[in-house]
């Protein structure tokens, strides 16, 4: 890909103007993302972790649903290893694998700016900052900040709600009463109705749609969203015609 | 501060398998000439990704669930944006809930 990118006149930047506007954008994500945070730091508090520890696995896995999975295994107190610790590698390992498809399809994007700026944008990057860009991508959004500053404004909450449930153990939060469980849920929606490009794009959300439902029912946690993901790029990529092509 | 020493080592491991899965498919595409298929191919991942989130979402939920994803649609339809679309249809699921 050239520097001037597959749509031509655009040039790809990374301003503070674009991190501002993904921080704006992405705000909400970042309350739903704190409510979880506090939940795992509750979790982590019920495993004996200390804030330390707890702190470090948020910042350096940052995945929900990795981290919870790798601290039921600690449940006891005790860390595991050996073959323990295995299992759990493979545990998070296939909750990740989506993020290998997001970054994947950020390759365009991010390749144009410079290798520190792309790599910080993927550290911190989370499914709902991916969506969201991905839209903001295809409508002409260009600044890579936009990225970044929608991934960091979910991040810090991640750390804080951490920080804030080990510290509160003991006193309840719900973050189901309030519905958070269902922001990413109703976010997505939301943008694939936004994205929806009409009767054309029919065969490849249903492909989409029965991978995820098959794949929720019969494979391991984890594995709807990566199956519905690929499937659906697979049905793209052998209904491709060349006068189709976008 | 206190961090046990075998923790470490788990969290080594388990930030590596995070990292590289973050890392791996944007760094792996430099190798990859990407034509006009595989571009139709990444283009419709993320809303086939979306669908994915929210089909077996559908599926677990009952009415009120239903109810809040039929409120994000028609409010995307007719608002058009995102942010409140979704908001509103957590907030009525919040609301119902609570009934």
């Amino acid at each position: 890909m050239s520097a001037t990118g597959a749509s031509g006149e655009t040039r790809t930047t990374f301003s503070l103007a674009g991190f501002w506007r993904g921080m704006r954008a992405s705000g909400p994500l970042g309350v739903s993302v704190f409510a979880y945070g506090i939940a795992f730091g509750l979790f982590a508090k019920s495993a004996q972790m200390s804030m330390a520890e707890a702190l470090l696995m948020s910042g350096l896995v940052y995945s929900g649903s990795a981290q919870m999975a790798a601290v039921s295994a600690m449940g006891d107190g005790a860390i595991p290893s050996g073959m323990a610790a295995f299992a759990v590698v493979t545990t998070i390992i296939l909750l990740n694998a989506r993020y290998l498809l997001y970054g994947a399809s950020l390759r365009g994007w991010l390749s144009q700016v410079s290798g520190p700026q792309a790599y910080a944008t993927l550290a911190v990057l989370g499914d709902g900052n991916w969506a969201l860009s991905m839209k903001r991508h295809a409508e002409g959004e260009r600044d890579a900040g936009f990225v970044l500053g929608s991934g960091v404004i979910m991040f810090v909450p991640w750390l804080l709600g951490t920080a804030f449930g080990l510290l509160t153990a003991g006193a309840a939060t719900n973050p189901r009463a309030l519905g958070l469980d269902f922001m990413l849920v109703a976010f997505s929606t939301a943008l694939a109705v936004g994205m929806f490009k009409g009767r054309t794009q029919m065969p490849v959300l249903l492909v989409a749609i029965t991978a995820s439902v098959i794949a929720d029912r019969w494979l391991p946690s984890g594995w709807a969203v990566m199956s519905a993901g690929l499937s659906g790029g697979l049905a793209a990529w052998l209904l491709w015609k060349p006068e189709a092509g976008s | 501060m206190n961090v046990r020493p075998e923790f470490w080592l788990l969290l080594a491991v388990l930030a590596a398998a995070s990292i590289s899965c973050r890392f791996g498919g944007f760094w792996l595409m430099r190798f990859v000439r990407i034509g006009p298929r595989l571009d139709a191919a990444l283009k419709a991942t993320p809303v086939a990704v979306m669908v994915g989130i929210a089909a077996p979402a559908a599926l677990h939920g009952a009415w009120p669930e239903w109810l809040a994803l039929a409120t994000v649609i028609i409010a995307m339809k007719w608002i058009r944006n995102d942010l409140v679309a979704a908001v509103a249809g957590v907030a009525l699921l919040a609301g119902l809930r609570a009934l």
